[in-house]
């Protein structure tokens, strides 16, 4: 396991929800619905997961620097409200759960102006061996990081839209 | 309108990884694997009328109201994929259906995509009944696949087990 990693960790943010992070729907995401299309709701909520990866050591200079990567393994969306070309976005993200090499984490994407909920993510995220590309368990600074996260998000209420499966309801 | 396919599943979308769908970790995007599926959900559209020409004539619109993907193996640019696509259930307004994405030559599966679509009037944009013509179609579709084993990653609960 790596122990440090050979770049300048961010001052950990550990408010709960993590609140840092906000985008902007680009024109190209805009489909011919006149909306955000569905598959670019997940690249913002990717974007809005690479903001937690950097708060626990993660960023760019993790990939690199050849130390490690992460893949997403599993994710779930739920499209509560259209978004048009140029909406400003903000994002909450709770950790609902995390081991040795994951971790669970839950979206809301939120029109940043008119406050409406847009969209909601869960996704399983891995922490990559860059030589193997094969599981591995997180650097030890970086779990460490986690734990402080985890310390307050872990009291959260569990969000209504997580652990959804999909299907038609029979009314 | 075509006649639609009635192989189960659905097995007639081709693709091909884009160079702007790799990112850093040099491989196709977390985004644009729901890309590539949602082109696979045009060709599914289009088998009952409700794909480009529906919207363009200002017919209707169908949006998606929920996804599930399951990132089963890397695929790399320029490889070629094959989407097979099986409907699970519908409804009056609503279809719900998940595609496989496999690598075309090597054959393994590299993603599944669980979608629930439904269809909306042009003008409220709104939830509204499927047209006629296109109830009819989907209802042979569904025949046609009422008979395939539910895939395994249909219906899947989002977590990390506890070993």
């Amino acid at each position: 396991m790596l122990v440090t990693l050979p770049y300048e960790m961010p001052e950990l943010v550990t408010r709960a929800p993590l609140d840092t992070h906000t985008s902007t729907v680009l024109p190209e995401w805009v489909d011919w619905n006149g909306h955000m299309n569905l598959a670019f709701y997940v690249t913002a909520f990717d974007q809005a997961s690479g903001a937690f990866m950097r708060n626990i050591g993660l960023g760019r200079r993790y990939v690199d620097g050849k130390h490690g990567m992460t893949f997403v393994l599993e994710t779930h969306v739920t499209y509560d409200r259209e978004m048009k070309g140029g909406a400003p976005m903000r994002f909450a993200t709770q950790l609902l759960a995390r081991d040795a090499k994951r971790v669970h984490l839950f979206h809301e994407m939120h029109h940043a102006e008119q406050g409406y909920l847009a969209a909601t993510n869960e996704s399983i995220i891995m922490n990559i061996d860059y030589t193997s590309r094969r599981s591995a368990p997180w650097p030890m600074q970086v779990a460490e990081r986690l734990e402080s996260v985890w310390a307050t998000h872990r009291d959260l209420p569990r969000p209504a839209k997580a652990g959804r499966v999909m299907g038609l309801a029979k009314k | 309108m075509i006649e639609p396919s009635l192989g189960a599943p659905l097995d007639v979308h081709r693709a091909t990884v884009l160079p702007d769908w790799i990112d850093w970790n040099g491989h196709m995007n977390v985004g644009f694997y729901v890309v590539a599926f949602d082109k696979a959900t045009d060709t599914l559209c289009n088998q009952f009328g409700c794909s480009w020409e529906y919207t363009r004539e200002k017919i209707g619109m169908t949006f998606v109201l929920e996804a599930h993907v399951t990132y089963d193996r890397e695929v790399k640019e320029g490889d070629p994929l094959r989407i097979a696509t099986q409907i699970l259930d519908h409804d009056a307004k609503r279809i719900h259906y998940i595609h496989m994405m496999y690598h075309g030559t090597e054959g393994y599966l590299a993603a599944t995509n669980e979608l629930m679509l439904m269809n909306i009037d042009y003008q409220t944009r709104r939830s509204a009944p499927w047209p006629e013509w296109a109830m009819e179609r989907i209802g042979k579709l569904a025949a046609a696949h009422a008979s395939l084993l539910r895939p395994p990653q249909a219906g899947r609960l989002i977590g990390i087990k506890k070993k």
